[in-house]
């Protein structure tokens, strides 16, 4: 199982900096994942700071596994100063760590109750209370449900469940049956509907109700959606020993999923192997990078390393809707959950030319960095065998 | 009359080297010969790893004949050549 998770944001208006913050991080070594969702008090620099350092401390004590989840969130919840000049907590969260099989453990403390939709219906899990034992009016709750395939939970802060508070209609704000009427009958369109989308979605549904579209608090909607991984291969580079091809060309070509090449050398290698021919494309290719070529059962063909270098570049700077191979690739890399790179070992002589230019680099180190951009800033699970 | 085959190289090494700007060809040789000559590009044609000591990148392959260091003059003097041939 996968689970899909995103986070959009909005500020409040004019301001300039997001009072709620989301961190989260995947550990593919231990298949789960830890997200935090944190309030800071007020809105602005201040906010920010404060949840800034609640969700990243908090992130920080439960990867490690050295204190249980409960605990950690307790110790962060008893620690918190006391706003001087409101008088109440200085900041609210809602972490989250569910492994693969769908265990899930959350604690919340402040944020508005988290939805869970299971076969679209709502579901209302039993929760422990831990009230503070220094603070009057702080109290988390803790749950451990088993979520299942199809599964949604949504997490927000409480600048959502609050928007359009005082308008004529919303006396009381959206509040969260309003949140669930709003998720509930997007699903009804959309039922596949990826993390991203719907979360953006509720932003945007949210600062449609506010007076003017002016949000008066910061808004965050996280949203994790548990479904059947998409998973892709990516071949890039000749194998180390040649003896080898005919065995990794049929691992690629039996591979379950969306399949790539990244280079003209390896293309050609895969097409001698599998007996399937290449046709490039007739089109000049425009600016810096060679266009795509076609295969047979292959979703994408592209040259090798000035395209990985580029890819890497668009993935690291955000640019993503670019129509050459790079694009091309990074929306194939953006449309898996899973994504499994095959590298060939074997170097290309020719590149050490010293009068190839110098963005020429290892592949391995392309692989290596792309890898880490896709599991940080996109949430992939990415995966290396180097041949 | 058989076509003249005429395939540019793309992969790396050729395309930093000078290929890129090669793909003219793509539009010009239609252009010039008409149906008489097929252009297209290749992934990767394998050349410059056989001799890279002394790599003639970018290369281009008329028929059978290997263009080394090639520019849109050499080839389409090649081309002629194979025309003429």
């Amino acid at each position: 199982m996968f689970i899909d998770i995103d986070c959009h944001q909005i500020k409040k208006y004019n301001q300039n900096a997001f009072g709620d913050y989301f961190v989260s991080k995947r550990y593919p070594d231990e298949a789960k994942l830890i997200a935090v969702l944190s309030d800071g008090l007020g809105s602005g620099i201040k906010a920010n700071i404060l949840s800034c350092m609640t969700a990243t401390m908090l992130l920080k004590f439960v990867e490690g596994d050295q204190i249980p989840i409960k605990d950690a969130a307790e110790i962060v919840m008893n620690s918190l100063p006391v706003c001087q000049v409101r008088k109440i907590s200085y900041s609210t969260f809602s972490i989250i760590d569910v492994n693969d099989e769908g265990h899930a453990k959350i604690v919340e403390e402040g944020n508005p109750d988290f939805i869970w939709i299971h076969n679209g219906e709502i579901m209302e899990p039993s929760f422990e209370s831990i009230p503070s034992k220094n603070h009057k009016n702080r109290c988390m709750k803790s749950y451990k449900i088993q979520l299942e395939l199809g599964d949604r939970l949504i997490f927000c802060s409480d600048g959502i469940t609050q928007c359009g508070l005082g308008n004529e209609k919303l006396k009381l704000g959206l509040r969260r049956s309003g949140l669930i009427e709003i998720v509930k009958s997007k699903l009804e369109e959309e039922p596949e509907i990826s993390s991203s989308d719907l979360s953006s979605y509720i932003i945007r549904q949210a600062r449609n109700i506010e007076t003017d579209r002016n949000p008066k608090d910061d808004m965050s909607a996280l949203v994790l959606y548990c479904r059947e991984p998409r998973k892709s291969l990516i071949f890039t580079g000749p194998p180390y020993n040649q003896k080898n091809d005919a065995q990794y060309a049929k691992t690629f070509i039996d591979f379950n999923g969306k399949k790539a090449i990244a280079g003209g050398t390896t293309a050609n290698l895969l097409s001698r192997e599998l007996n399937i021919p290449i046709t490039m494309d007739k089109t000049i290719s425009v600016g810096k990078l060679p266009s795509c070529s076609y295969m047979e059962g292959v979703d994408l063909v592209t040259e090798g390393i000035l395209t990985l270098t580029q890819t890497l570049e668009y993935l690291e700077s955000g640019e993503l809707y670019v129509d050459n191979a790079a694009g091309k690739l990074v929306k194939f890399l953006l449309d898996s959950d899973c994504i499994h790179f095959m590298v060939g070992a074997k170097l290309n002589q020719a590149h050490y030319n010293p009068t190839l230019p110098i963005e020429i680099e290892i592949r391995k180190n392309i692989i290596k960095k792309m890898k880490t951009v896709l599991q940080d800033k996109y949430y992939k699970k990415v995966s290396i065998a180097y041949m | 009359m058989a076509k003249v085959n005429v395939k540019v190289c793309l992969g790396t090494t050729c395309f930093v080297m000078g290929s890129s700007n090669l793909q003219e060809l793509i539009e010009l040789v239609p252009k010039k010969y008409g149906d008489d000559v097929e252009v297209a590009g290749s992934p990767c044609l394998g050349l410059c790893s056989i001799d890279w000591e002394f790599s003639k990148a970018p290369y281009v392959k008329v028929n059978n004949e290997v263009i080394k260091e090639a520019t849109v003059e050499k080839v389409l003097a090649a081309i002629d050549k194979e025309l003429k041939n």
